[in-house]
């Protein structure tokens, strides 16, 4: 169906200047699904995550080529606006990154950032995305105490919330659970399956079993090339290439 | 460095040949209790059975410690699935062996009957199959895998065969007298040995259903397909 397509890349390439970190890569990400990105270190699964919200730009000396479409549209068309494109594709990093203010302001920031100014407006939707996070039980009584007072795994959720914030159709997830302890991993795997229904969401994950537990779809890097990619259920039962079953069955180099 | 996971799989493949192995001589034995009338032999894989038991228990056994520890994933996943289904047919190709040993033992007690080709025909097909079956997961072939299917209709044919031999003996042995009895009773005990012998066939096959999820991960239960290798 062509309106469940959220993300296209066709034959996308990129570099860090003479270094070609991606090769050819074209993949479609589905609407309101789990997308995770697997491979060893350095197989570019980070770097793909990051051209999708054009992250990599603030990386001097890199080069996109290929085509990389947005519901449709060519993000890397000289008159996107980059700001918009993250509004709509927000992040979340692999360490839970909090501002040092309270957690009402974390999450309201983005709000304000796009010209949210009445207090009301601002409220129901910090206490919305904290719900939508998980959240807002445990933290509704002391919202404007310091986020920094959070635990690991709250902080990352208020980290979610605060990507949430703004609404966007896709979040994207960079290794989301591997500074945390089983029990806020586990909550944060609950949590990307209640979001699929409203996001989309691509995860990248050196954890195989969080790849199998979370996503609808799998796609397996190495050395910046795309391997291959399909159901999750089928990629971890029966993968089609040797390579692909050589890596998540561990027999890899 | 070999790891350490990879160490124990090779464990559970050779726990499971050397089940394969044990079943495979119960049942010769079984048959060649039936057809040289030796009670000895029979009484051996009666006795014999209990090793068979064990070496089940040590199948799940590993196979529950490598799912829980090692979380397996894609052909090693499919290998330990296979595998402790394959020792559960082969526990069962076992019973089947002393069954057939329980009955040759009464048989030895008492002339014996005619001899009926289609029994010796099943014996022969019923040990083919488990032959083909245990090979197919040795070597990990699909086509060997699911050839044994066809097969099973050879297996079916000369029960049947048995059956209506024996019914036929048996109604020309009535009316009832003492001997004729007898007949009665040997002939149902025989019909029991070709009823096991055709279980056998079944239970082989599906160890070449087990081997073809495990080598394909396909699961070709139930289904009729035929597989074009040309």
């Amino acid at each position: 169906m062509e309106n469940s397509q959220k993300f296209i890349t066709q034959h996308l390439n990129f570099y860090y200047g003479e270094f070609k970190a991606l090769e050819d890569i074209s993949i479609t990400i589905n609407q309101n699904q789990v997308s995770a990105l697997i491979g060893p270190s350095g197989c570019g699964k980070s770097t793909f995550l990051r051209c999708l919200n054009r992250m990599n730009d603030l990386i001097p000396g890199i080069r996109v080529e290929g085509m990389i479409r947005l519901d449709g549209e060519d993000i890397y068309a000289p008159k996107v606006d980059v700001v918009n494109l993250r509004r709509r594709v927000g992040m979340v990093f692999q360490k839970p990154n909090p501002f040092p203010k309270t957690i009402f302001e974390n999450v309201a920031y983005g709000l304000r950032v796009n010209g949210i100014k009445d207090k009301k407006a601002l409220k129901q939707r910090v206490e919305k995305s904290l719900k939508q996070a998980a959240l807002w039980d445990e933290v509704k009584d002391r919202i404007n105490e310091s986020a920094l007072g959070l635990s690991g795994g709250q902080q990352q959720r208020l980290c979610i919330a605060r990507a949430l914030a703004v609404e966007p159709d896709v979040v994207l997830m960079d290794e989301p659970a591997s500074a945390l302890d089983p029990i806020a991993t586990q909550k944060i795997e609950d949590l990307i399956h209640e979001l699929k229904e409203n996001f989309t969401i691509i995860i990248v994950t050196h954890n195989m079993q969080q790849a199998a537990r979370v996503s609808d779809i799998t796609a397996f890097f190495y050395m910046g090339k795309l391997i291959e990619t399909g159901e999750t259920e089928t990629l971890f039962t029966r993968p089609s290439l040797q390579q692909t079953e050589d890596y998540i069955t561990g027999r890899f180099g | 460095m070999e790891r350490h996971f990879i160490k124990e799989l090779d464990d559970l493949k050779m726990t499971i040949l050397n089940m394969a192995a044990l079943t495979r001589r119960a049942l010769e034995k079984a048959t060649h209790s039936y057809l040289n009338r030796d009670d000895k032999l029979a009484q051996a894989v009666i006795k014999g059975d209990k090793e068979i038991n064990d070496l089940e228990l040590q199948v799940d056994s590993i196979s529950l410690k490598l799912l829980a520890l090692e979380q397996p994933m894609a052909g090693d996943l499919r290998f330990i699935i296979g595998t402790t289904k394959i020792s559960k047919e082969l526990e069962r190709i076992a019973d089947q062996a002393v069954n057939i040993a329980e009955r040759s033992l009464f048989l030895c007690q008492h002339p014996p009957l005619n001899h009926i080709p289609a029994m010796e025909r099943l014996m022969e097909i019923a040990d083919n199959m488990l032959d083909e079956a245990i090979s197919s997961f040795v070597n990990e072939n699909f086509k060997q895998a699911i050839k044994i299917r066809q097969m099973d209709d050879m297996a079916d044919q000369a029960t049947l065969e048995v059956l209506q031999t024996l019914i036929e003996y048996m109604v020309k042995s009535t009316p009832a007298t003492e001997k004729r009895i007898l007949n009665t009773r040997r002939s149902i005990q025989t019909i029991i040995i070709s009823r096991c012998l055709e279980r056998v066939g079944d239970l082989a096959t599906n160890i070449g259903e087990h081997v073809a999820f495990i080598v394909e991960g396909v699961n070709i239960k139930h289904q009729k397909i035929d597989f074009d290798f040309s």
